[in-house]
């Protein structure tokens, strides 16, 4: 997928992905290791990401994923498809309309919904952005912008 | 004001930071490892930028900072991440983020706070990120 290739209208997604156990405790990792800056691998106290009885005592039926995950995960598929431009100057919205649980299929999908000149030579690309499950029930939804300079 | 305790307290118009920190090749690199960010431009060793949504984890520096005693007694749930983003954060950079609680609010009987940063570059101030986080502050399971 390049730029050139889309048109309003135009959808693709990702390989289908699990979120496993893994996954979700990589994620629960990151956080106290990037606190902490120091070359080491750190962990926290137990939360709703990794830690089945601490999420049911908080109401819900089992871990469930960082909104953050599905988030990276949709930035991946449009650093795909823009490259670094998406990493400079654009925007992404994600709201997580239904908890991710363990195991439970996760494919990322973007669809343009608008290109438009921008006002420095760049080329706009509108984007609906959303997870689905493996039964197209949408799991994250939102918007992006990514914006593109061609080299002349 | 509501800082110096719990996110559960925050209130609007609490002020978070600012806090000043380096951004480094390591933080870079687990972050991306964790989310499965595998492209170049995080993983390389030199030219290496920050992936905008490790912005999020500037939250929890914020939240570290001004609410020191944690979450508190009840699990925080994500609910909408939006940034928008204005230049490339690059890696050796000295940085500077700052928030303020723009809102808070009660839907269907959760507690909503929207807080409002801006990651700068410290050597020329210039802003690199502009962000919204919404959560639950203190989520209860489900509400009938």
């Amino acid at each position: 997928m390049i730029p050139a290739d889309l048109r309003v209208g135009s959808e693709w997604r990702s390989r289908p992905r699990e979120m496993t156990r893994e996954r979700m405790r990589w994620y629960v990792d990151a956080q106290p290791t990037v606190a902490a800056d120091n070359g080491r691998i750190q962990t926290q106290e137990p939360t709703i990401h990794d830690d089945d009885d601490y999420a049911k005592s908080q109401g819900l039926p089992g871990i469930i994923a960082d909104g953050m995950i599905s988030t990276n995960w949709i930035m991946g598929l449009l650093l795909d498809a823009f490259g670094n431009d998406f990493v400079a100057r654009g925007r992404l919205r994600t709201k997580y309309v239904a908890p991710i649980y363990e195991d439970q299929v996760v494919v990322s999908c973007a669809r343009v919904t608008g290109i438009e000149a921008a006002d420095d030579g760049a080329t706009a690309y509108r984007l609906d952005v959303w997870c689905e499950d493996d039964a197209a029930k949408k799991l994250t939804i939102g918007e992006a912008v990514a914006y593109v300079k061609v080299s002349a | 004001m509501a800082i110096g305790r719990y996110t559960s307290d925050l209130e609007r118009g609490d002020v978070l930071g600012p806090v000043d920190y380096t951004l480094s090749p390591f933080a870079v690199r687990e972050y991306c490892h964790a989310v499965e960010l595998h492209q170049d431009c995080f993983q390389g060793t030199h030219d290496q930028i920050m992936p905008p949504t490790l912005i999020h984890l500037d939250k929890l520096r914020l939240y570290r900072h001004a609410c020191p005693l944690g979450t508190g007694p009840h699990a925080r749930v994500h609910v909408e991440y939006d940034a928008t983003v204005h230049d490339a954060v690059r890696v050796d950079d000295r940085l500077r983020v700052a928030g303020r609680v723009s809102d808070r609010y009660e839907k269907r009987g959760r507690d909503y706070v929207h807080i409002d940063m801006e990651l700068t570059r410290v050597a020329d101030g210039k802003l690199l990120i502009s962000y919204r986080d919404t959560v639950i502050v203190s989520y209860k399971g489900s509400v009938a």
